[in-house]
């Protein structure tokens, strides 16, 4: 069962014509982007599956790279967008045409600065599953895919609660993993040590407390 | 060091600027005010009963910055208080104001005829909005005083402003360097305030495959190079540069932590007012405070939103504005 946005009803339909994804397109998607999620916890990652997909072809793959980089905006979509970008480069396409035509299929909501990323690129739809009540910027904090920004590239359309109960079961898996070693008080005040230090990041990250 | 002197000299010579606090909503706006209805306190000496039996009858709930009883401004008035009635929406229709105590169980002795007025909706936040509110009806105010002297342009002393200037000067150099190179004239620094060092200088560097390499994105990755991550490679770009983190931890002020953690602790100095993606990052990236020059359209730290003291996120950090305001504006202007 998909539950359709608000913004829906909003959505140029001569814009959107070519990426209706069918229902059947939707279930195919979401279940690679989930796959890529448990792929994450079995890992001890932040389980995000992401994917962006043009012309029925998966252009742009993420996962949460905040802590190898030490750069707290590596969110699972930004690593997706560069790749999308490197894919554009290598073809010599244009990435705003690619992109008008890309879909992007990702577990959870994604945050304020996620969206307002894909607003920057042009992506015109976003299937994901669960809210993210915490970081969300499609509705749930700000609604940046669909606030008037004229300077901020365009809004996009969302598909959402796709798998939702999933979504969220597999971030309270993660949650509840990782709180045995949530360090003594020490520790995260250092916020040094790469598996401690993941904690106190992505804690925040998780739309459930 | 430049001796101090000097650098106030040089301050001098500049456009003067002020550095104006970016504060939320609820301490920026307007006073909001509500139809009440008050009397005059005829008999001095029934003041302490009417209050409490008013307050029973009618007390006023989410109002408790109003002071129930304020004394007549007009020395020649001939009754020195008025007191807080009801607010006019209590009032039933068809009540007429001289009912209002009449109709009510409680010995109205040593009360006026009831007038109304208006009395400020929220407590005040800041000495503006106090001021403001007082002229209605007095309340109470708990003040702030680091917003009072923010609001007035005293937080920062001279020499404080004097390395403002170093760490603005910085970033329109680099936002220099980067429209030469093509990109939108936008710079960035990031600096530690404890050792007063630049951790990182970057500008925008969306041209060609990057369009999300906006100059706040840029000095954010360029603290994680200095501190051992990293997502991208600046060399192409010689004016984006970041310092080592080896030095903050040979340094002799080297922080109880060992090592720096993403952007917790540091300030961001940048020449133009953050979009939604840059505003979004510094909260995730834990950036103590943020400092900037000239407003954009879709700016989300005062323009559009104020992602800054947005309820519901986990961290929230002060930002400035209107820092070498007219050098900042000037970079846009051809």
């Amino acid at each position: 069962m998909i539950l359709i946005d608000m913004q829906t009803d909003r959505f140029d339909p001569e814009k959107s014509e070519f990426l209706q994804p069918s229902e059947s397109e939707i279930q195919t998607w979401m279940s690679k982007a989930f796959d890529m999620g448990i792929e994450a916890l079995e890992n001890g990652e932040v389980p995000v599956g992401c994917l962006m997909v043009y012309n029925n072809e998966i252009i742009g793959k993420g996962r949460n790279e905040v802590n190898e980089t030490k750069n707290a905006t590596r969110h699972a979509e930004m690593v997706a967008l560069d790749q999308v970008l490197d894919w554009c480069r290598v073809r010599e396409k244009d990435p705003k045409e690619v992109c008008e035509q890309t879909v992007l299929y990702v577990t959870v909501e994604p945050c304020i600065m996620c969206a307002a990323a894909l607003r920057l690129l042009y992506i015109p739809l976003v299937v994901y599953g669960c809210k993210n009540e915490r970081f969300g910027g499609c509705g749930s904090v700000l609604d940046i895919s669909s606030d008037h920004l004229p300077h901020t590239g365009t809004t996009f359309k969302c598909i959402a609660g796709n798998r939702a109960e999933e979504a969220v079961e597999m971030l309270k898996t993660f949650y509840k993993q990782e709180n045995p070693n949530a360090p003594k008080p020490k520790v995260r005040k250092d916020l040094v040590s790469p598996p401690g230090g993941a904690v106190v990041i992505q804690v925040n990250q998780g739309p459930q407390h | 060091m430049e001796p101090q002197a000097k650098r106030r000299k040089e301050m001098d010579k500049c456009d003067t600027w002020d550095v104006l606090p970016v504060l939320s909503d609820e301490k920026s706006r307007d006073t909001e005010l509500l139809p009440a209805y008050a009397a005059p306190i005829i008999e001095k000496r029934e003041t302490s009963r009417l209050v409490k039996e008013l307050s029973l009858i009618y007390p006023l709930p989410g109002l408790q910055h109003i002071k129930r009883v304020r004394a007549c401004k007009d020395k020649s008035s001939p009754h020195p208080l008025e007191v807080i009635v009801c607010l006019a929406r209590d009032v039933a229709k068809g009540v007429m104001p001289a009912d209002l105590l009449r109709s009510q169980s409680f010995d109205s002795s040593g009360l006026g005829e009831p007038f109304l007025v208006e009395i400020p909706a929220n407590p005040p936040l800041t000495r503006p909005q106090f001021e403001k509110a007082s002229k209605h009806w007095p309340t109470s105010f708990h003040e702030d005083k680091q917003v009072t002297s923010a609001l007035r342009g005293q937080l920062f002393t001279a020499d404080q402003k004097a390395k403002m200037q170093d760490y603005m000067t910085a970033a329109v150099q680099a936002a220099k360097s980067g429209r030469e190179m093509g990109m939108d004239a936008v710079g960035a620094v990031i600096v530690d305030p404890e050792s007063e060092q630049i951790v990182a200088v970057g500008h925008d560097c969306k041209r060609g495959a990057q369009p999300l390499h906006h100059a706040v994105m840029v000095c954010i990755d360029l603290v994680a190079c200095g501190q051992g991550g990293g997502a991208y490679n600046y060399e192409k770009y010689p004016a984006c540069q970041f310092s080592s983190s080896d030095f903050f931890r040979n340094g002799c002020n080297s922080k109880e932590t060992g090592q720096p953690y993403i952007c917790t602790g540091y300030d961001l100095y940048v020449t133009r007012e953050p979009c939604v993606m840059c505003a979004m990052a510094l909260v995730h990236s834990r950036i103590n405070r943020v400092f900037y020059g000239a407003p954009s359209a879709d700016g989300a730290l005062g323009t559009k939103y104020k992602i800054h003291c947005q309820k519901d996120l986990n961290h929230r950090f002060e930002v400035f504005k209107a820092v070498m305001l007219n050098a900042c504006e000037a970079l846009h202007k051809k």
